[in-house]
């Protein structure tokens, strides 16, 4: 059996499209409004000798038995000595050097507790974040999978999962999100196989040509890769799968966008369990919700139960849309939709601000890891907008 | 415009005060002490549970209020008294749950299922009907956030009476007989800690929504009816 975590190689090309080449759109589009929160070129101004500049202060906000986000961790959560922050030499910009960013968490609301992180037990290596970032001829896209702060407390590994390709032949941009389930001891590597396995059979369905994607099929592949796993190189059969839903049980979204009519993107996806995916409007900041989560009934108590691969469920939640030019695809966990909740709050107001236009890919990571309290959960998020937002030439 | 600030588990401890836990109040307020001390070293869990506790005996006693636990430093004293009032343990939570979860919800939080926590040594009061508000309680049609409900018994409780409490079978819990009294009411309240702090822990990961910790020492009631 192949190693589930070995990347699948793949080729991109840069270049305008033919969808933009005719129409225009890179001539007629005035350019995003500049997002507020990203950084910006500044006229030069006169830099601080090192005596004059001014080390990084603490917010000013405290919290019980924490310090706040910033230079400053908590001493309590710390498992070494607590560093002074640098020294003030070290943040004064000698000329032509370039200036250290502020890297602060941003905080939303009230923010969460602040701590040190614990390394994650275990194996194999997970590491905290996974970032990722490119441009096809057709989209942009931006991914970033991070460690919920409570994991990163208690020393727990990233239960969230994703991988994303593209499909040579077509330029379609192959994804899959996974959350894996808490109680299931081996969630994590349950995500990631789930995520491969998705992104590995619409990827031969598309090298196929097929008239119509076999969205079962898709399922059906993420499924199997757990029960195999829990087979451990005997044969996959169905008495496995009741070993693979108490090891490995995840969520799963996978989709393609694809050059449709018109050359305009469009999106297909597939769901199982809670994770979920929406349509961000740049222009009016609305959020449309694609995928039922949940979140989405609205009833007097909130309820959390999912129903995890490797159950498939009958009929599949399949959803297909058009990716309009003022429109954003995003695809995500819960620990990124809960607290977007129906994106009137200051949640999806600071992504409204922040996706204007594609980040840059680290800058999209530092949005994701925002801080805000009770919303401690893994946050995966893919990003997808139409090709047109970049304002780089062409390659 | 509405803001999105998390859910949580708003958890509900009836403590019984009646006159026969005199002798385990030591017990029953260090055991709430013990709580409180626990949960300040563990900030994300205790960011999203809400803990009220009420004092029952011939009445109630509302000691904490939907408490925000990451900046409670110092627990209540319970404090003996009268008879056990089932009823009024019952009536309360009937009374207060609904305000107490539009006020969570006006405060932008969405609200769990909430978790009823009953420690109780004895026999609800005879010719008392408890049973109306316990059942109005329970009833989603009549209350939408019917909790959860973990009956403990201890000492004179009676296995048929948890289990008529407990919102489901395996939630009725009494300890073991000869058990020593003290020893259980510190049980509880571990079991109680723990449940709480994996609640939290759980809910931060977006999954189930009440953990329950059997104490130790106690035994399912349905196997000792």
């Amino acid at each position: 059996m192949s190693d589930p975590y070995e990347p699948e190689p793949r080729s991109e090309g840069l270049g305008i499209s033919d969808w933009e080449r005719h129409n225009g759109w890179r001539a007629d589009f005035e350019g995003p409004a500049t997002p507020e929160g990203w950084p910006q070129p500044q006229p030069e101004e006169p830099r601080p000798t090192p005596a004059q500049a001014v080390p990084p202060q603490p917010h000013p906000q405290t919290q019980p038995g924490g310090a706040p986000h910033g230079w400053l961790p908590t001493p309590r959560a710390l498992t070494g000595p607590v560093g002074p922050p640098p020294p003030a030499a070290s943040r004064a910009d000698a000329p032509g050097e370039p200036t250290v960013p502020d890297w602060s968490v941003l905080e939303v609301g009230e923010p969460g507790y602040v701590f040190e992180s614990r390394p994650p037990e275990g194996s194999p290596y997970r590491p905290d974040t996974v970032v990722d970032g490119w441009s096809t001829d057709l989209v942009t896209m931006r991914l970033a999978s991070i460690r919920g702060y409570g994991h990163r407390y208690h020393g727990t590994p990233r239960e969230d999962d994703c991988a994303v390709a593209v499909h040579k032949g077509s330029g379609g941009v192959v994804f899959a999100v996974a959350d894996g389930v808490s109680a299931a001891p081996q969630s994590a590597t349950g995500a990631a196989l789930a995520c491969r396995g998705a992104v590995t059979d619409l990827l031969h369905q598309m090298d196929a040509d097929v008239p119509s994607l076999d969205w079962a099929h898709v399922v059906g592949t993420a499924a199997w890769s757990l029960v195999a796993r829990a087979a451990a190189g005997r044969e996959p059969e169905s008495a496995y799968a009741e070993e693979a839903e108490r090891l490995y049980a995840t969520t799963l979204v996978a989709g393609v966008v694809r050059p449709g009519r018109y050359g305009i993107p469009e999106v297909h996806l597939v769901q199982v369990g809670d994770s979920g995916a929406w349509v961000l409007d740049r222009a009016g900041g609305r959020y449309r919700r694609l995928l039922a989560t949940k979140d989405s009934q609205g009833t007097e108590i909130v309820s959390s139960g999912v129903t995890p691969l490797p159950r498939v469920p009958s009929p599949l939640a399949v959803q297909t849309v058009e990716l309009g030019p003022s429109s954003v695809l995003l695809v995500g966990t819960d620990g990124f939709g809960d607290a977007l909740g129906d994106g009137d709050g200051a949640v999806g107001r600071l992504f409204h601000r922040g996706l204007a236009a594609p980040p840059p890919a680290l800058g999209f990571a530092h949005l994701l890891d925002f801080s805000r309290e009770t919303f401690d959960d893994d946050r995966t998020l893919l990003a997808v907008w139409p090709r047109h937002l970049l304002r780089e030439p062409r390659r | 415009m509405s803001d999105n600030r998390g859910s949580l588990l708003p958890v509900y401890v009836l403590a019984d005060e009646s006159g026969s836990m005199t002798p385990h109040l030591g017990e029953l307020n260090k055991g709430l002490q013990s709580l409180y001390e626990t949960m300040l070293t563990e900030p994300m869990a205790a960011a999203k549970v809400r803990l009220t506790v009420v004092g029952f005996a011939d009445d109630v006693v509302t000691y904490t209020e939907l408490a925000d636990l990451r900046s409670e430093y110092r627990s209540p004293e319970l404090a003996t008294r009268g008879s056990t009032s089932y009823a009024a343990a019952f009536g309360a939570v009937l009374n207060r749950l609904p305000n107490d979860i539009g006020k969570l919800k006006g405060e932008g939080y969405r609200v769990h299922r909430p978790a009823v926590f009953l420690l109780s040594d004895g026999m609800p009061n005879a010719g008392e009907d408890w049973r109306t508000p316990h059942r109005q309680l329970c009833d989603r049609a009549v209350t939408p956030a019917a909790p959860n409900i973990v009956a403990c018994g201890i000492g004179g409780a009676s296995p048929e009476v948890m289990l008529e409490v407990a919102s489901t079978a395996e939630f009725a819990l009494v300890s073991k007989p000869a058990a020593d009294l003290g020893k259980a009411i510190s049980s509880f309240f571990v079991a109680l800690t723990k449940s709480m702090v994996e609640s939290g822990r759980s809910l931060a990961a977006g999954n189930a929504e009440l953990i329950v910790t059997k104490p130790e020492g106690f035994s399912m009631a349905i196997d000792e009816v």
